[in-house]
């Protein structure tokens, strides 16, 4: 492990600390849902991480193609794999927000089914690099897909306004200041660096055992 | 509203769960990759046999 990956393992876990602190400790209970509200500090910042890591995924797709750099592969594979785990995250964890607020588990509204959708094809995208043994026509594969699938992050964002939905408008990025106390803003803030920079220590650490592993397999 | 807090365990344990998976598998892979590469250099850096002598040369007919 190199030092900067312990140091972010160390912040991470820090963060979360903090976080959890935040949640728990500081931000009220809030008025009309009551305390399963605090599922929000997890729900909004893990599919703000996934956002970032697949558009992390688009900018090293297109360094790969522009340049063919074995890192750009390898930051996009990476990142779309810790895209993956925390948009799963996302998923379940509304799913569970959802049930005693909306009185159901799931249902076929815009946000969920574009998030699912965005969820699948990144399977998909980690699936298509898993099938192809050649590792750059995998990589040249996996770039365009990487390209292409970007396409649904402003989908699952504004499928809030295009279409009547159940879920809420954006708490975050949207335009004006957000619609919440500062407190609660403050406890989201904290989970959200928190899961950044567990982000960050995950896919460092993944984009090092891939280069081992192509080291070690060459 | 009831606060449900099985519901808040629920979520947090979830993503305690897929998070805390992820890094032991993250792990698992860091050590089987050392423990491979182990090996590799094993094999490398065991003695080889003395290369023996081609023998004589084979008449052309």
């Amino acid at each position: 492990m190199t030092s900067r990956e312990r140091a972010l393992g160390w912040l991470a876990g820090l963060g979360l600390t903090a976080g959890l602190v935040m949640a728990f400790g500081v931000a009220p209970r809030e008025a009309t849902q009551g305390n399963v509200q605090r599922i929000m500090y997890l729900h909004v910042p893990a599919i703000l991480v996934a956002y970032l890591a697949f558009g992390v995924v688009l900018v090293a797709s297109v360094i790969y193609l522009w340049g063919r750099a074995a890192g750009a592969d390898r930051l996009a594979h990476a990142s779309a794999e810790v895209g993956v785990v925390f948009t799963g995250i996302n998923i379940a964890t509304g799913a569970i927000w959802g049930k005693p607020t909306w009185g159901t588990w799931w249902t076929w509204d815009a946000r969920l089914t574009s998030v699912s959708i965005m969820f699948v094809i990144y399977l998909g995208y980690l699936l298509l690099r898993a099938m192809i043994e050649d590792r750059e026509r995998a990589a040249r594969f996996a770039a365009v897909l990487g390209i292409v699938a970007a396409l649904d992050i402003p989908l699952v964002h504004f499928s809030v306004y295009w279409w009547r939905t159940l879920h809420q408008p954006p708490t975050l990025l949207r335009p004006g200041s957000p619609p919440m106390d500062p407190t609660f803003v403050l406890a989201l803030m904290v989970n959200l660096a928190a899961f950044m920079l567990l982000y960050g220590y995950f896919t460092a650490k993944r984009v090092r055992l891939l280069r081992q592993e192509e080291e070690v397999f060459a | 509203m009831p606060d449900n807090w099985s519901f808040v365990l629920a979520a947090y344990g979830l993503a305690a769960l897929v998070l805390g998976g992820y890094w032991r598998r993250l792990l698992r892979l860091e050590r089987e990759l050392v423990a491979l590469e182990r090996r590799r250099g094993a094999t490398r850096d065991e003695p080889r046999s003395a290369p023996t002598s081609p023998g004589p040369p084979i008449p052309r007919r």
